[in-house]
């Protein structure tokens, strides 16, 4: 066989990821985890008492549970050199101009602004611990739909907010469950009446500039009956040295017949633990569609969760990964049938390069009165040389003998015969693999809006520059 | 006999068995079997042959002993870690086995005729405590039927492993057959070592016990080598089956395929763990896996989980895991045919299990087999 050279570059330039800003805040908080900081953030939020409690309550929760057994090794992260709460040194804003210069500019050329005139509904945007923008088009508003962060929300939809906040994803659910219902902060909250349909999609993005912090932010999503709503979330930071934490939490609510389309691209720097938990419960006849693109962080371990509790509620996932150098990412999704006529799909992709590490974990649960339940599940992964890892660790659980699944996996390596045909066609042999990559990789981008694509392409180009050929 | 390895009621608690080779979620409790309320004070002796048949002057079978002639492979076995269906249960057929058999075929003998042994309970001998080794020289093939059952309904227990060493070239046919009655507890081992292009063939017919715990460990050593696992298992009532299959590449070019197919009725429980785990320098291998469970009724728990590890980028892995009802369209052909509906499911189920019985080779076994099968889908 062909001696295949292979060229490796030390890390990529991630651009505009990368840009640092100087730490200016208002309140920081101690590092470390105690009932006064968390009492000391409380109090800096002027928050309800019920929230103080729940939050001292969460801590609690967190000091009894321990680490998971399984997946990465988190030992290297120690809560007691994280600074949990950041506020950056400016107020909530809604108009543009108003916001700081350099935190402007971050988001400038991350495309954020651009974004919101071309294509989306709202957006909002956060920088450590708090949200510093948020907008929302006037005719959204009219109509009823609320998008704002979630802060404001406590204040001005205390109701809606203590009816729905962390009863989705319970604090004892695991420990950084815990670890979020403690020290949460910032995030977007999203409020679609009855039979309103957002056609264009609204959009958060999340930016952790200071080191050695963490990001705990919170995302409540509630689509009332008939109505529909496409959110974008978007994540980055700056590498630095020391570790940072990532601990936030989504919970959607998609009610009868209404559908959700939760899409997220997320490229932490790589000195980034991301210990996320997404969940939604979705009522009869809804519809939850994940789309997930998973590219940076040191060690992800992120399974958006869907609880299809109504009949004939629907689930999609459609996920990538890319492991480079340095990466665990262990990720996946759950989806648990507890409906009749309730369905599922899962179609996952990862790649794992230059030492990287990519799993899959997965469980479909169909549960005892779920009958006529189905289920499809493929996952596909490419290994792009035999320093990295790629594991596949799916559960199928099955309660009831009125059901249809089928669960399929494949791992192997870019063909042979596939980079002779290309290159019988006069193409150069990189770049006939880099368009087996993005071949691999086209089912995912295509259910993405087009600036995500343009970005995901982006990166798997930065990410396989030198390393394939 | 060492005292610390039987199991006293003091440490009943936790008997955690066929552990899944990468842990997952805990609250789906799939991570391993567990066994409870069992304790073990002492084993009493086996006094029954165990070699029903044999090709005589063939193949040497004798009865287990530490002999010294086999250290060498004695050694890789007392090597491994985390083999058999726990430490405890090992170190048990390992150390204290009341029965067991040794089988050579020596360099370059191909033997058609299979070696069949016969394990079973009655009231005087309750427990089948076994050790087989089975070890085939260079270059030769031998053909071995192991079947564990019952002769009357005192409660049995059996725990065994049963170790093959192919050496290069060889062939083993490993086909293993248990019908025990339904109040006793199986937990079998089986681990192979497989050496450049020999060939292990496993088959496996999980048919009775209250409680079935099985693990298959194949270690594609050497270049080439290649393993095939056939298993059907039937459960019905409230019995348990837990089987954890493991095949391991390490050698180039290394070839494995699983295909598990089974049926479960009234309220009974399968746990199916199958992995494929190439390693790092198994390039150019492929593995294949493949699992399905006909659910026959509303009660019944059937988990699947099919892993696929990998550390090496040369190699093709695929895995499939289904379960469902019988296929409607089958169903409703076979009817218009003029079969009743238990018929035509009993037809298709026969149609899945068909092809792994015909792997028995001798035919009076592969009849009884048969029948048992055909009895046990009356009831459907």
């Amino acid at each position: 066989m062909e001696k295949r050279n292979k060229t490796y570059v030390e890390d990529v330039n991630r651009g505009v990821y990368d840009i640092k800003n100087e730490v200016r805040y208002s309140y920081k908080s101690d590092k470390g985890l105690t009932p006064e900081i968390i009492k000391a953030i409380s109090k800096e939020k002027n928050e309800p008492k019920w929230m103080t409690d729940f939050r001292l309550k969460s801590l609690e929760v967190y000091h009894k549970l321990d680490l998971p057994p399984w997946g990465p090794d988190l030992s290297e992260l120690n809560m007691e050199d994280i600074v949990t709460y950041i506020r950056p040194d400016t107020k909530m804003n809604t108009s543009w101009d108003e916001v700081p210069e350099d935190i402007k500019k971050t988001f400038d050329s991350l495309g954020i602004p651009e974004a919101e005139r071309a294509a989306l509904a709202g957006v909002g945007a956060q920088y450590d611990s708090e949200v510093v923008y948020h907008s929302i088009r006037e005719e959204l508003t009219a109509q009823g739909v609320i998008y704002t962060d979630i802060e404001t929300a406590i204040k001005e939809y205390e109701d809606i907010v203590k009816e729905y906040f962390m009863t989705c994803v319970p604090p004892k659910d695991h420990k950084f469950a815990a670890l979020h219902g403690a020290v949460w902060s910032g995030g977007s909250f999203v409020y679609v009446p009855e039979g309103v349909n957002v056609d264009i999609p609204l959009q958060s993005y999340f930016r952790l500039n200071a080191p050695g912090a963490g990001q705990f932010e919170h995302t409540l999503i509630i689509v009332e009956k008939g109505a529909s709503l496409h959110f974008i979330e978007g994540c980055s930071a700056p590498i630095h040295s020391v570790i940072n934490i990532h601990a936030g939490c989504v919970e959607l609510f998609v009610k009868e017949d209404a559908s959700l389309r939760y899409s997220t691209i997320e490229n932490w720097s790589r000195n980034m633990y991301n210990l996320n938990t997404k969940r939604a419960i979705v009522e009869k006849n809804g519809t939850i569609e994940w789309v997930s693109g998973s590219f940076g962080s040191k060690v992800s371990m992120l399974y958006p969760m869907s609880i299809l509790r109504g009949e004939r509620a629907k689930a999609e996932f459609t996920g990538i990964t890319f492991a480079g150098k340095g990466q665990h990412l262990d990720t996946g999704t759950k989806v648990i049938h507890a409906a009749p006529h309730t369905s599922s799909n899962i179609n996952t992709k990862s790649i794992s390069k230059d030492g990287g590490i990519a799993i899959y974990r997965g469980a479909v649960k169909i549960s005892k009165n779920a009958n006529h339940s189905k289920s499809t599940v493929t996952c596909e992964s490419l290994m792009l040389d035999s320093k990295s890892k790629s594991d596949t660790i799916p559960v199928i659980d099955i309660m009831n003998d009125k059901v249809d699944l089928g669960h399929e996996a494949k791992i192997g390596r870019i063909s042979e015969e596939a980079i002779f045909y290309l290159m019988s066609r006069g193409i150069s042999e990189e770049e006939a693999k880099a368009m087996i990559v993005r071949g691999f990789v086209e089912p995912i981008t295509k259910e993405l809006p087009l600036e995500y694509a343009v970005e995901m392409n982006n990166l798997i180009n930065l990410e396989l520059e030198g390393t394939i050929g | 006999m060492s005292k610390e390895v039987l199991i006293t009621k003091n440490d009943t608690k936790s008997l955690k068995l066929n552990k899944l080779p990468v842990i997952t979620w805990r609250w789906l409790k799939v991570n391993e079997f567990n066994l409870k309320d069992f304790k073990l004070e002492n084993i009493p002796a086996y006094n029954k042959n165990s070699i029903n048949s044999h090709p005589v002057d063939e193949i040497e079978v004798n009865i287990i002993d530490n002999s010294v002639e086999y250290l060498e492979i004695e050694k890789y076995f007392n090597s491994l870690d985390n083999v058999g269906v726990s430490q405890e249960f090992t170190k048990m057929a390992d150390s204290m086995y009341n029965c067991g058999i040794q089988i050579i075929a020596s360099k370059n003998k191909k033997v058609s005729e299979p070696v069949f042994l016969r394990y079973s309970t009655d009231n005087k001998n309750p427990m089948i405590v076994d050790q087989n080794l089975i070890i085939a020289e260079e270059n030769s093939t031998i053909t071995v039927i192991i079947d564990y059952t019952s002769d009357d309904s005192t409660p049995g227990f059996h725990n065994g492993m049963t170790k093959i060493y192919a050496k290069d070239g060889a062939i083993v046919n490993l086909i293993k057959l248990q019908t025990m009655n339904d109040t006793s507890l199986n937990l079998d081992a089986n681990i192979a070592y497989i050496g450049h292009g020999a060939k292990v063939n496993n088959v496996s017919l999980e048919l009775g016990s209250d409680k079935s715990v099985v693990s298959y460990i194949n270690n594609l050593e050497k270049d080439t080598a290649e393993s095939n696992l056939d298993s059907i298992y039937l459960v019905d009532n409230s019995r348990l089956i837990d089987m954890n299959y493991l095949m391991n590449h390490f050698g180039r070019r290394t070839i494995s395929n699983i295909n598990t197919y089974g049926a479960l009725k009234d309220k009974s429980k399968k746990t199916f763990k199958g992995t494929l785990d190439f390693k790092r320098g198994s390039s150019l291998s492929k593995g294949s896996e493949e699992e399905y469970a006909i659910l026959l009724d509303k009660d019944v728990k059937s988990d699947a989980i099919p892993l696929l590890l990998c550390e090496e980028e040369d190699v093709e892995g695929l895995h499939a895991a289904s379960a469902g009802r019988i296929d409607e369209n089958k169903l409703f052909y076979l009817m218009s045919r003029g079969f009743s509906e238990r018929e035509a499911k009993k037809l298709i189920i026969e149609s899945y299990f068909r092809p792994i019985i015909d792997k028995i080779p001798l035919s009076q076994l592969r009849k009884k087999v048969e029948n048992h099968i055909e009895n046990r889908l009356l009831k459907i």
